[in-house]
């Protein structure tokens, strides 16, 4: 490929990297670093914006609650996800239709798809899942108020939310298992549990790791869900970062931009951590088959 | 790998097709703009040369949209495009804020509200409108418009937004039940309390009471409401009085009725309160007049013709005010739009006039004198009681900000997660810093 046709065609991408991507993130640096309101010039104020949010207990419960959301959906959405994918994997002709229908709860808009499952909870729209497991159970939940049920919920939506990616990417991972290790397997006598534990799931280790990657990434940024499903966040200790960025530096006409951008600068750290041993495994398996 | 590709194919056709009926279904209610059945009055301003767009913020509500909806319609021409995108209050809040910082801004008419008024105002980011009522006064008949509301849209003497319509708290509540218990609406929250005992031990309602407290809005207004009922406010000559006795008699008031509401009251906004009173599970509440007219619907609920409304009550016998808040919504002029002041003041004017007014009731209650009578609606006479007796807005450039610091330190008082005066305390200390920050 010559030189200027590569320039060409990698030209717009890098162009929308650079806008969208590159030139906010050197804003948010640079705005962490200072005192900003809409429309006037940032003032330095050295690192008192880092100050205020890592002093600010508010702040460290919510990188607990996000931390402690991430941990756990993540391995709901691997235990879950691989064993519908396996189950999905075993139907005939009923298959697209079981993963058409699954699909719809990940396109849903996230709002829209919380709001309706926080009605399964809510007393006042009918609260199905409500009086179902107040009947089975014989106690009344405070599903909004009470911090563990509330967390219930938020990880049983995000988990709701999230499921049909991880399914649709292990099934893939699933059908992409050669037939001769399995048969090599049966042959040797491995039993069906042996046979998913030292078989196919190593087999498809990248996938695992493309899909815990993604997931990851999906629940640190948890924002949207918690409006209608954790209405007050803050006072039960269910608030994530990124709703405690939305609400010191927009909401009410709030405009704290500067407070907001370090907090988006030390939430792009905690990401980075919390993705590092993916990424760094990605890279390693680019750079074999390389 | 074939027949995966086949299952992918199909997936993402039912992706595809669920998300264009959500998009579908999410346009559908979003246009509630320049509707075709809007009233169309006379908005006489004179023309620039060249093709003009005004672009107007208004929040979507069934009380806002009569006056936004006359002005889309009535002011547009073939050279003048009015503009308006649907947008919820939130959206509206923080557009406002945006929008009024430096030189520029993207819209040319602002729809705004007595609480957000002073601080705006004091910033010079919205122009006094005193010179053009003299001159358009007689025009657009500007001295039928409220003195009240008119006051609560003004800030240091001068008018900032022209007033549209108001709210004010009002009290729902289920007729037959009184009825059959002998009760007759709470003049005091001792009276409510009374009044929720009875129907408790009845045995249909849990909690008689409702009252939107959610955590992230609507409770610091209604402690403004308590407050305000025994005459005092948040601020009083921009001084925090939340350590004052009104402050600590407006918490225990709340406090006193959280037993008698949904234990989990603190996540309730006005639209869940509706929804306790549809469904029966509440026998009282208290909400802006706004919501009022979808109480009397009988596509919203079965009980519609059960449901009957008074002033709410006061915190007690000997308090001046009712337990109340006058919400007042006008029309201001940014003073970044590079648009002819004089031309987008007439357009309000007009949106503001009888035929607009009247096309409001009874979803609004508008504020032009005379057009809320007895026979408006079942709610009428209720709402003229409050506004007769609701304490005057003060305006405060401080007002909103001091609201938002102390709302999380309100939240743990009436959750019993912290004490009443240990919570006062510190609601005055937040308080103090945030005027002193100003």
């Amino acid at each position: 490929m010559r030189r200027r046709e590569f320039a060409v065609l990698i030209g717009p991408s890098l162009l929308v990297m650079l806008g969208l991507l590159v030139f906010p993130l050197i804003r948010t640096v640079q705005w962490s670093f200072q005192q900003v309101s809409y429309g006037s010039p940032g003032v330095f104020v050295g690192l008192s914006n880092y100050t205020q949010a890592l002093s600010d207990p508010r702040f460290g419960r919510a990188v607990f609650f996000t931390l402690l959301l991430t941990g756990i959906v993540t391995a709901l959405i691997l235990l879950v996800g691989y064993l519908v994918a396996v189950g999905v994997n075993g139907l005939g002709r009923l298959r697209p239709y079981v993963l058409g229908s699954m699909l719809v709860a990940y396109v849903l808009p996230g709002v829209v798809g919380a709001v309706s499952f926080s009605w399964l909870f809510d007393s006042n729209f009918g609260g199905v899942l409500n009086l179902v497991i107040e009947r089975l159970t014989g106690q009344e939940f405070l599903w909004f108020t009470d911090t563990w049920p509330n967390r219930v919920m938020i990880i049983a939506h995000t988990v709701w939310h999230l499921l049909p990616f991880s399914v649709l990417m292990i099934l893939a991972g699933l059908q992409g298992v050669p037939k001769e290790l399995r048969e090599a397997a049966t042959i040797d006598g491995a039993s069906a549990w042996k046979m998913h534990l030292y078989v196919i799931i190593p087999t498809m280790r990248g996938i695992v790791g493309f899909v815990c990657l993604i997931t990851i990434m999906d629940v640190l940024r948890t924002f949207d869900s918690l409006i209608p499903l954790s209405p007050q966040a803050d006072a039960i200790g269910n608030e994530s970062i990124m709703f405690y960025v939305f609400d010191n530096a927009f909401r009410d006409g709030s405009q704290r931009l500067g407070l907001g951008s370090a907090v988006n600068v030390l939430s792009i750290v905690i990401i980075l951590i919390c993705l590092f041993p993916f990424i760094r495994d990605l890279l390693k398996e680019a750079k074999a088959k390389a | 790998m074939m027949r995966y590709r086949t299952h992918l194919r199909t997936g993402l056709t039912a992706m595809v097709i669920t998300a264009t009926l959500v998009g579908a279904t999410a346009c559908g209610a979003g246009s509630r703009t320049g509707a075709d059945d809007a009233t169309a009055v006379d908005c006489d301003y004179t023309a620039p040369e060249s093709e003009t767009t005004v672009n107007v913020l208004a929040y979507n509500s069934s009380a806002i949209d009569p006056f936004t909806n006359t002005m889309v319609k009535s002011c547009t021409r073939d050279e003048v495009t009015l503009k308006h995108d649907p947008i919820d209050f939130s959206g509206q809040v923080t557009k406002t804020t945006a929008t009024l910082a430096g030189d520029s801004g993207s819209y040319d008419i602002i729809e705004t509200y007595g609480f957000a008024v002073p601080e705006i105002a004091s910033a010079g980011s919205i122009v006094p409108l005193d010179d053009y009522v003299t001159e358009y006064g007689e025009k657009y008949e500007l001295d039928a418009l409220d003195e009240g509301m008119r006051s609560a849209l003004s800030f240091d003497g001068k008018l900032y937004a022209l007033p549209m319509q108001a709210q004010m708290y009002v009290m729902a509540y289920r007729q037959d039940v009184f009825d059959e218990l002998g009760l007759t609406p709470p003049k005091t929250f001792e009276d409510m309390i009374a009044a929720a005992e009875a129907i408790r031990e009845q045995g249909d309602i849990e909690y008689p009471i409702a009252l939107p407290m959610n955590a992230t809005a609507d409770v610091s207004t209604i402690y403004q409401a308590a407050m305000n009922s025994t005459g005092t406010d948040f601020l009083d000559a921009g001084t925090p009085q939340f350590s004052s006795d009104g402050s600590r008699e407006a918490l225990e008031g709340l406090r006193s009725l959280l037993p008698y509401m949904d234990p989990q009251v603190t996540t309730f906004d006005q639209p869940k309160v509706q929804q306790q009173m549809f469904n029966g599970t509440a026998a009282m509440s208290i909400m802006f007049s706004g919501r009022m007219n979808d109480l009397t619907l009988d596509t919203n609920s079965k009980l519609s013709e059960e449901f009957a409304f008074a002033a709410p009550p006061s915190l007690d016998a000997e308090a001046p005010y009712l337990f109340s808040r006058l919400s007042v919504d006008g029309w201001a002029i940014p003073e970044n739009t590079k648009l002819d002041k004089d031309m987008l003041f007439q357009m309000i004017a007009s949106s503001v006039g009888e035929d607009a007014s009247k096309a409001s009731v009874p979803a609004a209650y508008p504020a032009r004198e005379g057009i809320v009578t007895e026979e408006s609606s079942k709610y009428a006479v209720a709402a003229n009681e409050t506004i007769a007796a609701t304490m005057p807005a003060p305006n405060d450039p401080a007002s909103a900000p001091v609201t938002n610091a102390i709302r999380p330190v309100l939240v743990q008082v009436l959750t019993g997660q912290t004490d009443v005066e240990a919570g006062m305390q510190e609601m005055q200390r937040l308080a103090e810093e945030t005027v002193a920050a100003k």
